[in-house]
């Protein structure tokens, strides 16, 4: 029964890493300017990262080894250093666009700018990170991300039609722009597979003591945990091509984005709010611990979320200068829908980086022992890299050509 | 048999009770007369770390923590006699808390996270 409950991993890891401020704005611009033609990219995300999360969830299980620790270890600490770069300064630009999310979610409910809510947003993350423990965030987040199914209920009741649906399934070209298409459907891959996801997901099966006995939940929590982001990132765009489509606006800032539920009605406006607040919220959170991880594990400090912050201080002392440093970012005013496409763009950048290890880690028989990855694990995860090089590749280009 | 950059060096360091204590960021080699070279130590702290990148970056680092006495732990060399090999882990013999190792740790908690209420 308690085996149940661990299905809130997946699903935190989910609301925040998947229908987080990223998701939503790209897969908003993606319906309103090509109504479903870019579902085949939401899907083709949510497949590449419900292979990596099993793949980091069974590495923690079975060696009780997170992937930063595994990467530090295995690659050593002058190849470390390099993810540790770039997926730190990527994520503190997630981060603050996230800790942007909710101040918007704020000014759009208070009418009071959302620079100014910077660093009450910033406090709160701290608060409860200092304060909580890990099952509060899990549960907590889980429970109330569910507001965030408030896309889907929309995305049924506009009955979308069905043939046009599947055609958005496959790969097709734009009729003009291309350059612009192509920016938005790497904005996707890169807002869906992000690195942070990962590492939070294996630490935070091993905060939660998974051993060998969870495999099988593993595998059942990766799937459904990471279906369910990604059916609330494809509701998204499914509602936004209904939506937006129609009266061809283009997204150029999130108080747009807001109409998105105007299906629902009036407490469409509010849902709306409460579902970017809650998942922006739960994402920082995510975020936050994900670097802080990252850190500790790749220098071998002591961790953990559960413990009293006195007993890991050099964890703690970590998170509370990345949040205070993402603060900093949101109270210059910057943007927020700029920087977070911006962030998405350099997320696609760094995958290779961050996914190359998996080839080696899961079929290290010190690590997993006889649990490695068979030949549809490791084609998946050749597949990715090479996928992710390209994406490498182009988002930068994509970035000053497609983007604005 | 133990390969020593493999399943060595890298690899996460844990204390007598199971206190997580850095990595082995190095590993020392005493060269010996006529014999085949002999592991003497390992190491753990910013110097090794930094050597690696270069014997003038590991001497700044050095010069930088001992002049401003910044309370980090400059290199800490655990006698290879002490030290086990536990699956991927590496097992010292030597209480964390009390050691070099912790010295950012303790100054931290001490200092700054200690002094936040609810810490």
């Amino acid at each position: 029964m308690k085996k149940i409950f661990e299905i809130a991993l997946g699903v935190v890891t989910s609301v925040g890493g998947f229908l987080e401020v990223g998701s939503l704005a790209t897969s908003a611009q993606a319906g309103a300017e090509y109504r479903f033609q870019l579902l085949w990219a939401v899907v083709l995300g949510t497949l590449c990262l419900t292979f990596l999360t099993e793949m980091s969830g069974r590495l923690a299980a079975v060696s009780g080894h997170t992937i930063p620790a595994a990467m530090r270890e295995r690659f050593g600490f002058t190849f470390f250093l390099i993810p540790l770069t770039l997926v730190g300064l990527v994520s503190l630009l997630v981060l603050a666009s996230e800790i942007g999310g909710v101040c918007l979610a704020l000014q759009l409910a208070t009418g009071i700018a959302f620079p100014w809510w910077a660093s009450v947003v910033a406090f709160a993350v701290w608060l409860l990170l200092w304060k909580g423990t890990f099952g509060l965030i899990e549960y907590g987040v889980s429970l109330l991300g569910l507001i965030t199914v408030a896309f889907v209920v929309a995305a049924v009741r506009l009955r979308p039609d069905i043939a046009e649906l599947g055609r958005g399934l496959l790969p097709s070209l734009p009729r003009d722009d291309p350059a612009h298409y192509w920016y938005i459907a790497v904005s996707i891959l890169g807002a869906s597979i992000t690195p942070y996801l990962f590492y939070f997901y294996s630490s935070g099966a091993v905060e939660d003591g998974w051993n060998e006995s969870h495999l099988r939940l593993n595998r059942v929590v990766a799937t459904l945990g990471m279906g369910f982001g990604g059916g609330l990132a494809a509701a998204v765009l499914i509602v936004a091509g209904l939506v937006f489509a129609p009266q061809s606006i283009r997204i150029e800032s999130y108080e747009q984005v807001a109409l998105i539920l105007t299906p629902l009605g009036r407490a469409g406006f509010w849902l709306f709010v409460a579902a970017l607040g809650i998942a922006c919220f739960a994402a920082a959170l995510e975020v936050t611990l994900a670097m802080a991880y990252m850190v500790a594990q790749g220098m071998g400090w002591n961790w953990g979320e559960n413990v009293k912050p006195r007993r890991a201080a050099r964890f703690c002392a970590t998170y509370t200068v990345i949040v205070a440093l993402a603060a900093v970012i949101v109270v210059t005013g910057v943007d927020p829908l700029k920087l977070t496409l911006l962030a998405m763009a350099l997320t696609a950048a760094t995958l290779p980086v961050a996914v190359v290890p998996f080839l080696f880690l899961m079929n290290d028989p010190f690590y997993v022992r006889e649990h490695r990855n068979g030949w549809l694990g490791n084609g998946v995860v050749l597949a990715i890299i090479l996928l992710a090089s390209i994406l490498a590749v182009v988002s930068i280009p994509l970035q000053i050509v497609g983007g604005s | 048999m133990t390969h020593l950059v493999r399943d060595v060096l890298d690899s996460q360091l844990l204390d007598r009770h199971d206190l997580e204590m850095g990595k082995v960021d190095g590993i020392v080699l005493e060269l010996r007369a006529g014999g085949a070279p002999r592991v003497a130590a390992i190491e753990t702290g910013l110097v090794p770390l930094a050597r690696r990148f270069g014997l003038s970056l590991a001497r700044r680092v050095e010069r930088v923590i001992v002049e401003r006495g910044l309370p980090v732990n400059p290199d800490l060399r655990i006698p290879w006699a002490k030290v086990k090999r536990e699956g991927i882990e590496i097992r010292a013999d030597v209480d964390a808390e009390t050691s070099p190792a912790y010295a950012c740790e303790r100054w931290l908690r001490d200092r700054v996270i200690g002094r936040i209420p609810g810490a």
